[in-house]
């Protein structure tokens, strides 16, 4: 018996899924795998004084003789020179710090919105959504305004009485931590908010009816189940921050030297855009790793219930 | 008989001397402008099955809050055993809730959220793990203890909730719609799974239900609720057959109620004229000036076919059959009689249901006691 022929119902539910799926990956395709690619190639080539300013990774040299250059020396060179290590390790000690800060001051910030009187919580909300309307350059310029010797912060400190000179906290490492944490707050509160406020309150009066003081109930239930939240919030700052290239090229100081301010050096002044790609791939890397592992244990923790 | 004894240690609020072991005193919650509590005093003795009965916004619910230290009140005192605990907090009451929602923690296992209240009071590690074993033993859950709240049915988490708010070994439980999230057949029998739980632990039940029969089933006193007063205290019997108010009598079962006024009395028994026909003679509690504007309520299973119908007769109304509602074991008949209003029977299917002569649009004649129903005065 011949196998039906597939109904135009059939066929149509087909390619619609395929679309479905098909749209994502191309995307995917188009603006990631393409330019990761390319960004790739470039990483394996050697600079040149041309245009474009590296040498092409293959090339036919005779009939039928098609030579290939890969060159290595690139990462080679990011991995010895320790000028490239410490700036990696100097941006992941201040997306690390920024991303802990970022948490120890939004997590009380969601916390106390979503615990807020229903009228009340939009209003906040908006009051952290609110810098958003300001250009990010714009913002980070008025920080200089505000930490450069003469600025807002010293001229208050010094009037009231409690420094004598200004204290010198534009283009130091502190200024980066104040900038990043400023910046990226936002994008830790609202994940948190978001989690928090899905949080059923009974299960905190069922915590106290069992003899839970407040703050053991905090430790033992709200924080556990605002887990999720804490992860996501935690890598939408953690990843953009490691990366971060104006917050340290306007705050920071000669001593902050973190991997996006190299990245641009690299690309832009000295013209070396192979070793900047290697850098950019190294990050990648490095990035891809921790997002790995939490969607492990992601996947862990929705294994244990089915 | 029971003597008086056993009577007064089955029904201990009946007792002059005894000691009630939950003592609310006049209390009032308001929220805003709105009374939710409205100056609520109620005796609860150990051992009791007590039921807050009501239709939602009652304050049945703010009422067991209170009890919980969830809310405080705004005026009036809680006292447990003798104690004012009206400002003690949640986590140091003597007393363990089950929440309508069952609130179980979703990031523990069974296992550990019996043990959670345990953990709280720092018992020793060997003691708690007999003593969660012995709660999941005691509501046969003891192979789901490593499982997670998602992963059970809505009958096995009300278990679970049990077994953790039992788990303390509590002296008054709270029960917030315990069976609220159940299907019937499971209501059902959880309901008796409950009453004999209760009885064989000893430990006092204060529950909170909108359904009735709920309330009369595993209670041994009920308190129905309205706008935040309680309307009547009393046991099920009590509550179904002599309803003190008309509020009382609609919101449990269903009930025919005549209005009319007070003509005669006649020793304990009282003659009452209504619209709908002759004068109703019906037994009183309570002496009753005439011309008093009453109500007699009747229960339609009280109501009979009446044989000899006479001009003269008290208790009796002439009707046709409207509708008829086959349940099965009974049949309800709704009767328009005299001036119009609808008198509901119920009668038992004693003959197959085609074997009845009563069908619709007949002539019937109904009749019932003078001990049959009660008269109300509000």
């Amino acid at each position: 018996m011949p196998a039906p022929l597939p109904s135009a119902s059939v066929r149509h539910r087909r390619m619609s899924r395929l679309v479905n799926i098909g749209i994502p990956y191309l995307w995917l395709g188009l603006f990631f795998l393409l330019p990761f690619a390319i960004v790739l190639q470039i990483s394996l080539a050697e600079p040149a004084l041309a245009q474009p300013p590296y040498t092409a990774l293959w090339q036919w040299v005779d009939e039928g003789l098609l030579r290939i250059e890969i060159n290595l020396r690139n990462f080679m060179m990011v991995a010895q020179d320790d000028l490239y290590l410490s700036a990696l390790l100097n941006s992941l000690q201040v997306a690390v710090i920024c991303t802990l800060l970022c948490l120890l001051l939004g997590y009380p910030m969601a916390y106390a919105i979503a615990t807020a009187p229903e009228r009340w919580r939009i209003t906040l909300l908006m009051l952290i959504v609110l810098p958003f309307w300001t250009s990010f350059l714009i913002r980070v310029y008025a920080w200089i305004g505000i930490l450069k010797p003469n600025g807002l912060l010293n001229d208050a400190l010094i009037w009231l009485g409690l420094i004598d000179t200004p204290l010198a906290i534009l283009h130091t490492q502190t200024a980066v931590y104040i900038g990043v944490v400023y910046s990226y707050l936002p994008f830790m509160i609202l994940p948190l908010y978001a989690n928090l406020t899905r949080l059923d309150p009974s299960l905190l009066e069922a915590a106290a009816d069992l003899g839970c003081r407040p703050m053991r109930a905090f430790l033992r239930v709200t924080l556990p189940l605002s887990m999720a939240g804490i992860v996501a919030g935690s890598m939408l700052v953690f990843i953009p921050v490691v990366g971060e290239f104006v917050i340290p090229d306007l705050l920071g100081g000669p001593e902050s030297l973190m991997v996006g301010k190299l990245l641009w050096s690299e690309f832009f002044s000295n013209k070396d855009w192979p070793l900047a790609s290697a850098l950019a791939i190294l990050l990648l890397a490095l990035l891809v790793v921790p997002f790995v592992m939490m969607q492990r244990l992601q996947q862990r923790m929705e294994g244990s219930r089915p | 008989m029971a003597t008086l004894a056993e009577r007064r240690s089955l029904e201990p609020w009946q007792d002059p001397k005894a000691v009630p072991y939950l003592r609310i005193d006049r209390v009032t919650k308001k929220f805003g402008d709105v009374y939710a509590v409205d100056d609520v005093s109620l005796e609860i003795f150990q051992g009791e099955f007590f039921s807050l009965l009501g239709s939602s916004g009652c304050g049945k619910s703010t009422l067991l809050r209170m009890l919980a230290g969830l809310e405080y009140p705004s005026a009036g005192r809680i006292y447990i055993d003798g104690v004012d605990v009206t400002d003690v907090p949640a986590y140091s009451r003597p007393v363990n809730m089950m929440f309508q929602s069952y609130a179980l923690f979703p990031h523990m296992s069974v296992e550990q959220n019996v043990e959670f209240g345990l953990k709280q009071d720092r018992m020793p590690r060997r003691e708690r793990g007999e003593r969660v074993g012995e709660m999941l033993d005691l509501l046969k859950i003891t192979e789901l203890r490593k499982r997670r709240p998602d992963q059970l049915s809505g009958g096995q988490r009300q278990r679970v909730a049990l077994a953790r708010s039992l788990a303390k070994h509590p002296k008054l439980l709270l029960l917030d719609e315990p069976l609220g999230a159940l299907d019937k057949r499971l209501r059902e029998n959880t309901q008796f799974e409950l009453v004999n739980l209760q009885e064989r632990l000893g430990i006092t039940f204060v529950t909170v239900t909108h359904d009735q029969e709920e309330a009369m089933t595993m209670s041994t006193r009920i308190a129905v609720m309205d706008a935040g007063q309680i309307m009547q205290v009393d046991t099920p019997t009590a509550i179904y057959e002599f309803p003190t108010c008309r509020l009382v009598a609609e919101f449990i079962g269903s009930i025919n109620l005549f209005e009319g006024k007070v003509v005669a009395t006649e020793g304990n028994q009282v003659l009452v004229e209504t619209r709908v026909g002759r004068p109703m003679r019906m037994r009183a509690f309570h002496p009753m000036v005439l011309g008093t504007p009453v109500t007699v309520a009747v229960r339609p299973e009280k109501m009979r076919l009446c044989a000899d119908f006479r001009d003269d007769g008290v208790n009796q109304l002439k009707g046709r059959v409207e509708d008829i509602a086959y349940l099965g074991d009974v049949s309800i008949y709704r009767i328009r009689v005299g001036d119009g209003a609808l008198v509901e029977m119920t009668l038992t299917n004693v003959q197959p249901r085609t074997e009845q002569a009563l069908t619709w649009e007949q002539e019937v004649a109904i009749e019932w006691s003078p001990t049959s129903g009660v008269v109300l005065t509000e």
